[in-house]
């Protein structure tokens, strides 16, 4: 699933998927593929990506689930 | 705000680790297994004696050993608890299997018609190496407990 919350929290921050990157210690790969859902990253990492962009883990990673 | 960080010619994040680990994983079980291929090969279909191979087998033997002690030692293969009867039938298995292996070796594949003495001897020599290499295993898983246990306390 799609994390449209975290690319727009990148974009509002004004920054590229490279400039994050860079400042999480990640490739831009790694940042692309979390924002097309295709990667689950480690605790870790989502923590130093919410810390850059000062959000919170569950703005950034948190999706209700419909019952 | 931008702030970058000193760029480095090679930048390895938790993704690109994960895909190399995983691919060192495979390849090294796929050199694993076309060894042990190659051996048996080289033991069974050309009929070389054990002394040709010797020392790739040693190293096969070794690797194999150590990867397993490994895997125990740091928590790959959970063991809750050791419990005798598991151990035990864990070590009937081995030592039926490495009999049979024997067994086939020298009276089926080889010809050579050992005598039941003859594999007595063989088979005392298969219980006493299990029974060492499986000591050794649960050594070390109880060693890997103990690790874990200290960090966690």
């Amino acid at each position: 699933m799609e994390n449209i919350k975290l690319k727009i929290a990148r974009v509002e921050k004004g920054l590229s998927q490279q400039d994050l990157a860079d400042l999480v210690s990640a490739t831009r790969q790694t940042i692309g593929l979390i924002e097309k859902g295709k990667y689950n990253p480690s605790l870790n990492l989502c923590i130093r990506i919410a810390k850059t962009l000062d959000r919170t883990l569950n703005e950034l990673f948190w999706y209700e689930t419909k019952e | 705000m931008r702030q970058k960080n000193k760029k480095t010619f090679l930048i390895m994040d938790e993704r690109n680790k994960q895909i190399a680990y995983k691919v060192i994983a495979i390849m090294y079980f796929l050199t694993f297994f076309a060894i042990v291929g190659i051996l048996l090969y080289r033991q069974f279909i050309l009929g070389q004696e054990i002394d040709e191979f010797e020392d790739i087998a040693i190293i096969l033997t070794i690797n194999s050993l150590f990867l397993i002690a490994a895997l125990l030692y740091f928590g790959a293969i959970p063991i809750r608890r050791l419990k005798v009867k598991s151990i035990l039938l864990i070590y009937f298995v081995w030592v039926v299997a490495g009999s049979l292996f024997t067994y086939a070796k020298y009276n089926i594949f080889q010809g050579l018609g050992l005598s039941f003495k003859q594999l007595f001897d063989k088979l005392i020599i298969i219980v006493t190496i299990t029974g060492l290499i499986m000591g050794f295993w649960i050594l070390l898983s109880i060693l890997g407990k103990k690790r874990i246990d200290k960090e966690l306390e």
